[in-house]
């Protein structure tokens, strides 16, 4: 008997120490240094993207997700941001109701989180910011917003008061820069409809002014990458409105075959556009345009009344159908036309080119955005690109990639472009830095059913006044 | 509804919810009773074995079951997390009557299935799974009946109902926050039915068979979800219908009387997971969650012994090694598996000719389980859920008798 209980005992004993070998996994070693390249001080130059700027708003819940600290994270990096507490800048966008779908912004608004961090912030990405701003710009009124009368406060949030965008970058001693400029010196014109700036940055100023940023980075002796310009006409800021009424908009019964709209710089009502060429986009109605469309058919005259314009346009007649009689066209501001499109194309084009001719004098390596958003655009025709697990699409809410504003990326955006600078990064320096799976960045926004009349968002008036792009 | 539907899946009845233990004194035995049942708990572990009693039998106790259970992960990440203790008290009740020598019949009441599980709620897994609770009960009514003096068949009609909760989170888009989901759901009547079968072709040896068959449950209840406002419509809600069959399992054992007071016991218990390869939630608006389980048969093997001493004490020990049901790329935590192995001891004490008490202590060890190919997910999309499980348990059972 004694023996059967020694027996078991030995055998218990035997087991405990069998099985508590619980075998470790062996912890990932985060080393900023990677391959030939060390993003122990990376530095991110930019505008509102390289903010995480989201839905109208910088604030902290988004801009964990930016894609400067996306990568930073992924290499252990420190990276420090002007965090905003959320709600964030005045004007964050939300949804009030899905069904229909309705969009307010939040009149509250948070504080900054860190202003007195002792040092430059690694993120360096200001909303609003062109291409001029970067080496110019120190505060609200001296960034070229602000030259021409409309100081933007993001220059003094990130800055401080204490030098431009480079020149902070330049104290940080960086070991890394991603600079991505240049979206605002054509997105600004398009995004206002080609009305407010009347023009993008000429080509030839762009050129300059980026050679002359690449020469002071360049002195800078350190490694960078640098990010092109996507197709302003490929975000859902654009690519909403149009096709949406084209199908959904009743005209059969209402009898009409066209919308009448304001052309730039001709008179009343000369611009008409079918619902074919709406929903191929050879004209295309932005985002803002989404809370009029209710109006169409109806004596309006709100648009006028909401955007606080002095007078009606001369030659407009608000007790007309809107936007369905040349006399009560829709406003040109709502409108990108085809003139309008062709400037903002050339522009991305000449600005795509100097940058990538910079780029390869300077040996900064180049992401090339434009040709992987036109891919994802080009994708939606074929019911979209999946990504870990995720179907993405460019289209407006439901696509996962663009938040409220229609502009700026989600946090599942912003890893797919942390995730281009991580593949181009780990390509040119023999890096092997793990790319990020989307599925685990919360994000993508929940689809509606339906929209307000014609399947379109209702926007409160004022939702758009305080967006930086 | 039908979008954040399908990132619903639903996984219950793992391996580690089945319980075995439903006497004192068969789990101090590493539960080798079925050649055995010699006590009124024969009305579980072989009711052929009531032939062997004579008179009115009771028995009843109650288990303490306290499992733990631990993630660590995601790979490459190495955080550990741990579900959080919980105790649970299945009790078992057995009521028997020899209405002569060949002749007996038996009521017993006990929880073959009923543990569960609870994390963080906002841990990594959270949505997988944040609490599951599943509880079934069994009353079961068996006859035994001696065929030949060394040779006893019986027959039981199972009745059971069961509970299950679960309840875990959905992502929510842009929205900050996620959803809660919680699913409950009953079922007040399923039927199975159990045989055994006991034969001594010698004086010291008793082999012993018994079946316990498949029991298929038809869940009703209703999805409750707590979400943003905005989605309430869009989150499940609403009635629930789920089946879900229990498996079936087939003990053989033998027992061998080494001397008047020692018996060895092994035995070979299969369990028919397979049955369990699909969880189908169904939602009243025709949305359907499956979630594909792919259990795979399993089975136990046990070995045990009892001596009981002159003056009524006896000492008892077991162990048993209980193998994985499921493939480890399946694995989830909603109960996370394992290969594992028991180990226990008990004492008895027979306190006059009517009263026994039987005291044990079992524990449960598991080799963690380390995964590189999950196919499970653990967000919206498809990032698997690799990393190390690790599930083990105390379970501890007092059980008292009388007989009369």
């Amino acid at each position: 008997m004694n023996k059967l209980i020694l027996v078991f005992a030995l055998i218990s004993l035997l087991l405990i120490n069998a099985c508590s070998d619980e075998n470790n996994l062996i912890a990932p070693v985060k080393n900023p240094v990677q391959g030939n390249v060390n993003l122990t001080r990376l530095v991110t130059i930019g505008n509102s993207i390289t903010s995480g700027y989201q839905s109208g708003s910088l604030f902290q819940s988004a801009q964990n997700y930016s894609f400067g600290n996306l990568i930073a994270m992924q290499v252990g990096a420190s990276y420090q941001q002007p965090l905003v507490a959320d709600p964030g800048t005045k004007g964050r966008m939300e949804i009030i109701s899905l069904s229909p779908l309705v969009i307010k912004y939040n009149t509250n608004s948070g504080s900054p989180v860190n202003t007195n961090y002792s040092l430059p912030y690694n993120n360096l990405g200001i909303p609003g910011a062109v291409v001029y701003d970067i080496l110019n710009a120190t505060n609200s009124n001296t960034c070229a917003s602000g030259k021409a009368g409309v100081p933007n406060p993001m220059f003094d949030l990130v800055l401080r008061g204490a030098g431009t965008q480079f020149q902070q970058a330049k104290a940080l001693n960086p070991t890394y820069i991603t600079l991505w400029i240049g979206n605002n010196d054509v997105l600004g014109y398009a995004t206002s409809g080609g009305v407010s700036p009347s023009a993008p940055t000429p080509s030839a100023v762009f050129a300059a002014l980026y050679s002359q940023l690449a020469d002071s980075i360049a002195s800078l002796g350190v490694k960078v990458a640098v990010a092109n310009i996507p197709e302003v006409t490929a975000i859902p800021f654009f690519n909403t409105v149009g096709p949406q009424l084209a199908v959904s908009f009743p005209w059969t019964a209402k009898n009409v075959h066209n919308v009448y709209y304001q052309k730039h710089g001709e008179s009343v009502g000369t611009g008409t556009a079918d619902s074919l060429s709406l929903l191929k986009g050879t004209v295309l109605l932005t985002l803002k345009a989404a809370s009029y469309t209710s109006d169409f058919g109806l004596p309006s005259g709100r648009f006028y009344r909401e955007n606080n314009y002095p007078a009606i346009p001369s030659g407009v007649d608000t007790t007309k159908p809107f936007g369905l009689h040349p006399q009560n066209p829709i406003p040109d501001a709502l409108i990108l036309d085809e003139n309008e499109m062709i400037t903002a194309k050339n522009s991305t084009r000449d600005f795509n080119s100097a940058i990538s001719q910079i780029a390869l004098a300077k040996q900064f390596i180049l992401v090339d955005m434009n040709t992987e958003f036109n891919k994802l655009r080009a994708n939606d025709f074929t019911g979209g690109t999946l990504i870990d697990g995720i179907k993405f699409k460019t289209s407006f809410i439901t696509g996962g990639l663009f938040s409220l504003d229609g502009v700026h990326p989600t946090n599942q955006g912003q890893g797919f472009i942390a995730n281009l600078f991580i593949k181009a990064i780990n390509s040119a320096y023999n890096a092997t830095i793990p790319v990020i799976n989307l599925s685990t960045l919360p994000g993508s926004i929940i689809l509606a059913k339906k929209m307000n009349k014609y399947g379109l968002p209702e926007f409160s008036p004022g939702t758009f006044d305080n967006i930086k792009y | 509804m039908t979008v954040l539907c399908c990132l619903l899946t639903f996984t219950a009845y793992p391996g580690g919810f089945q319980i075995n233990e439903h006497s004192a004194r068969a789990m101090a035995m590493g539960g080798t009773f079925t050649a055995i049942a010699n006590d009124a708990s024969a009305i579980y572990f072989n009711a052929a074995g009531l032939t062997q009693l004579k008179g009115f039998h009771l028995l009843t106790g109650t288990t303490m079951l306290v499992p733990s259970f631990s993630f660590k992960g995601v790979a490459p990440e190495v955080k550990k997390y741990e579900g959080k203790t919980q105790y649970f008290f299945p009790v078992h009740f057995y009521a028997s009557y020899a209405v002569n020598d060949d002749l007996s019949f038996g009521l017993g009441f006990t929880s073959p299935f009923g543990l569960g599980t609870k994390w963080d709620e906002n841990w990594v897994g959270k949505y997988m799974a944040v609490e599951t609770l599943v509880e079934v009960f069994t009353v079961t009514p068996v006859a035994a009946y001696k065929v030949l003096n060394n040779l006893s068949v019986s027959a039981g009609l199972v009745y059971s109902f069961a509970d299950v909760t679960m309840t875990r989170k959905v992502p929510e888009g842009t929205f900050a926050g996620d959803a809660f989901i919680k699913l409950k759901g009953n079922d007040k009547s399923a039927f199975g039915y159990t045989f055994g079968v006991m034969y001594k072709p010698l004086d010291y040896l008793t082999l012993g068979a018994s079946f316990h068959s498949q029991i298929k449950y038809n869940f009703k209840g209703t999805a409750e979800s707590n979400g943003a406002k905005q989605l309430a419509s869009n989150l499940p809600h609403g009635n629930i219908q789920a089946n879900i069959t229990t498996p079936m399992f087939l003990n053989i054992g033998a027992a061998l009387k080494v001397n008047n007071n020692l018996t060895i016991s092994t035995e070979f218990q299969f369990v028919g997971w397979s049955s369990y390869d699909t969880l189908q939630v169904n939602f009243e608006d025709g949305t359907k969650s499956a979630n594909p389980r792919l259990y795979k048969d399993s089975y136990i093997i046990r070995l045990g012994g009892e001596y009981v001493f002159e003056n009524g004490i006896s000492i008892l020990a077991g162990i048993y090694y209980d193998k994985l049901p499921v493939e480890s790329k399946m694995m989830n935590p909603t109960l996370p598996e394992a290969n594992r192995i028991g180990s226990s001891f008990g004492l008895g004490y027979k306190i006059n000719d009517n009263f026994t008490i039987n005291a044990s202590y079992l524990y449960l060890y598991s080799k963690s389980i380390t995964v590189n190919n999950s196919e499970e997910t653990y967000t919206s999309g498809n990032a698997p859920f690799n990393g190390i499980f690790k599930a083990g348990a105390n379970i501890a059972a007092l059980s008292l008798s009388y007989n009369f």
